[in-house]
């Protein structure tokens, strides 16, 4: 799997790797992956709401 | 639970079963029973053609019998109405309101016939996701359904497609799934268009996926979008890649896909075609589509069927025994799975032209009535119903051609395709003419339809009718138009909504998110004055009414699964019906528009102007028949005692 480097502010990664230790993480890497994939989750469900608006017009009644 | 329309690649993957379907209980019953259901078949149109000649085992039976408008459900929607005579109540009893239901706390329409439950425990190995519990779709009709009230009798029944019925309800009955069964992507029906012509690519078709594709080398290369891939972690589109050849000089295309080829002439439908989408090494779903070349020069257009679950490796449940759908594929090959078969999208959408849909439902109804032959050549005992849904499909979208009122009316094409209506009812007399040798002193025939049609010319915006009589709010007025699903209402000043095809909520506090109507008094008077205004409500442009009556749910409905009830439901006049934008939370600018769309026919009107038709060979006696009596007059003729939830009483 390919890698890319990623700029965060320099308090912020701070913080990023205190709280991965107290969260158990084994990583700041591994905790920052966590953060992006639950956000992006979020965001994927809202799309979703559109999805099944298009699943929903199938019907024929609704466009 | 987390309600979800595209789970299906999770479910029941790799069921097998016996090949054998034995029908269920006592070989021999005194009396037998055979139900037709003729979807949407309007007891005017019925009439004037029987009066006319056109439908003459029509009127042998009826003579024989009786003929009787059939009084449907509030609102007379199939899901609805076909529910009433399932489970032999209304609405209240079995909680099935609408096509569309709303999640109050989110303000959001869902599908009011099923839920799906994902896998609640997962493992993630790598990149992939396996579920290590079943998930599971719902069907969430309440009540028994009349055929497994017959069970408990060791009376055998077939139920062939009935409505409201997906996934198919626990019987040990000889039942397949209709309407409310979905195509492989979990929706109520997708077709995929892959066109080189740019013009032609929108993004915001409902049920439709259009594709540009560009011709390289006499070559088009394109992929056919699936489930969703939920065993990988981010939930990928699964797909199937395809390539088409295209002939230099003839307008002829060969299409070759997962190891199959095949040819096609400029305007040739392909037949079923069995395609796999792979999911993980150990895994895939099947389904079934047919493809239409429709155009080889000077651009190139090809459709494709929403992909229809494989009926001999369901990745779904759609029948009883499992073993059904195998055994009616092994003996006819694939056919049509998905509830509403036909089209009517791609026609809506100019995909398929007037002839190429009828083509289509040509080939739903051949499917029809050949498994009919199959199915009434061995009933010998209990009940067998069988549904057909080309006369509801065909008067949706062929009523322009023959009401010259209609905003969508055209005299050439009315000239070539203005008696469809007609003779798909034809077509249904010629069933009933099958029918007839079966018919002894000890069989009951009971056709029915489940509401009437009416022409569909206006459009009423519900949502911005409540807006402009300051019930509903919108955060910027001047994005009205831009926003679905209530993105742009401001719940904190707003009153009601509608949701759904006859239903209007209040924003009611405790029930709703941000609910702010009181419950009790204040709820009530809002509700009466509500109904009141819509009742009084002129279409400027006809001076009609354009609602004939606004019900109170509570009075109107017996039972007590009232949760997902609207406050008023929307019984509309004739020719008019809720636009095509408000179901889903849109605020056009005007209350009224003209329908212009070729979805012409609709039914969405007041059940006092809607009834279907009871057409059979006894005596009815009850003044005024009506589907849940249907439900209570089989039980009777079995000698079954109906329980007392159910609300109907025998008619003959």
């Amino acid at each position: 799997m390919g890698k890319a480097k990623v700029k965060l502010d320099k308090d912020l990664l701070e913080k990023a790797k205190k709280y991965a230790e107290i969260a158990g993480y084994t990583s700041p890497e591994e905790f920052i992956t966590h953060c992006l994939e639950k956000e992006i989750a979020k965001l994927e469900e809202s799309d979703s709401e559109e999805e099944i608006k298009k699943k929903l017009k199938g019907l024929g009644y609704i466009s | 639970m987390k309600r979800s329309v595209a789970a299906g690649s999770l479910l029941a993957l790799g069921a097998s079963s016996s090949l054998v379907t034995r029908a269920f209980g006592k070989k021999e019953t005194a009396k037998k029973v055979i139900v037709l259901g003729f979807d949407g078949v309007d007891p005017q149109l019925l009439r004037l053609w029987m009066d006319e000649g056109k439908l003459p085992n029509f009127k042998k039976i009826a003579s024989l019998g009786d003929f009787r408008p059939l009084k449907t459900s509030i609102p007379p929607q199939s899901p609805v109405a076909w529910s009433n005579f399932a489970a032999g109540m209304d609405p209240g009893g079995h909680g099935i309101f609408d096509f569309i239901h709303r999640d109050p706390k989110l303000y959001m329409p869902i599908f009011s016939g099923t839920a799906t439950e994902e896998a609640k425990k997962t493992i993630r190995i790598g990149n992939l996701v396996f579920p290590l519990s079943g998930g599971e779709v719902k069907n969430l009709r309440k009540g028994k359904a009349f055929w497994q009230i017959l069970e408990e009798h060791d009376i055998p029944a077939t139920i062939f497609k009935i409505p409201s019925n997906y996934p198919p309800v626990k019987t040990k009955q000889r039942t397949i799934s209709g309407m409310g069964t979905p195509d492989i992507l979990g929706s109520y029906g997708i077709c995929n268009y892959f066109t080189t012509k740019s013009a032609e690519v929108n993004e915001d078709i409902g049920g439709a996926r259009v594709h540009e594709v560009y011709v390289i080398g006499n070559r088009v290369e394109a992929k056919i979008p699936g489930p969703i891939n939920t065993f990988k972690k981010d939930r990928p589109t699964a797909e199937i890649d395809f390539k088409v050849y295209i002939d230099p000089q003839n307008p002829v295309a060969k299409i070759s896909i997962q190891g199959q080829e095949f040819i096609l002439r400029e305007k040739e439908w392909s037949g079923w075609k069995r395609i796999h989408f792979n999911l993980i090494p150990t895994q895939s779903v099947s389904g079934i589509c047919l493809f239409y070349l429709k155009e080889v020069r000077p651009d190139f257009k090809l459709y494709l069927s929403p992909i229809n679950i494989d009926p001999a490796d369901p990745a779904l449940p759609i029948s009883t025994p499992d073993s059904y759908s195998e055994e009616l594929e092994k003996k006819f090959g694939p056919f049509f799975t998905k509830g509403l078969p036909a089209d009517t999208s791609a026609l809506d959408n100019d995909f398929l032209d007037d002839a190429e849909f009828l083509e289509q439902d040509d080939r739903v109804l051949k499917e029809s009535l050949e498994m009919y032959d199959y199915e009434l050549g061995r009933f010998d005992s209990g009940l067998l119903f069988y549904y057909i849904s080309s006369t509801d499909q065909r008067q949706h979208m062929f009523w322009r051609l023959m009401d010259e009122q209609s905003p969508s009316y055209d005299s050439q094409l009315a000239s070539q395709f203005g008696k469809t209506i007609e003779n798909i009812y034809i077509e249904m007399d010629k069933i009933l003419g099958k029918t007839m040798p079966k018919l002894d002193k000890n069989t009951i025939l009971m056709v029915m339809s489940d509401h009437g049609f009416n022409p569909f010319r206006r459009c009423f915006n519900l949502n911005t009718w409540l807006k402009e009589n300051g019930y509903h709010k919108l955060i910027n007025d001047w994005k009205q138009e831009e926003e679905s699903l209530f993105t742009n209402s401001d719940w904190s000043r707003t009153k009601a909504y509608g949701v759904g095809l006859n239903g209007l909520y209040l924003n009611l506090k405790g029930r709703e998110k941000e609910g702010i109507v009181e419950p009790g008094a204040e709820a009530e008077n809002l509700t009466q004055e509500i109904a009141r205004k819509l009742e009084a409500t002129i279409d400027p442009k006809t001076g009609e009414k354009a609602v004939f009556r606004a019900y109170v749910a509570k009075d109107v409905y017996e039972g007590k699964n009232l949760e997902n009830a609207p406050d008023i439901i929307l019984g509309f006049n004739r020719g008019c019906r809720i636009s095509w934008g408000s179901p889903l939370g849109r605020f056009p600018k005007e209350i009224f528009e003209d329908n212009k769309q070729k979805w012409s026919g609709d039914h969405m009107g007041a059940a006092e102007i809607m009834p279907g038709i009871l057409v059979t060979n006894q005596k009815v006696k009850a003044e005024s028949p009506a589907l849940y009596d249907l439900t209570a007059t089989i039980l009777d003729i079995f000698g079954i005692e109906k329980p007392k939830e159910m609300i109907g009483k025998t008619i003959f």
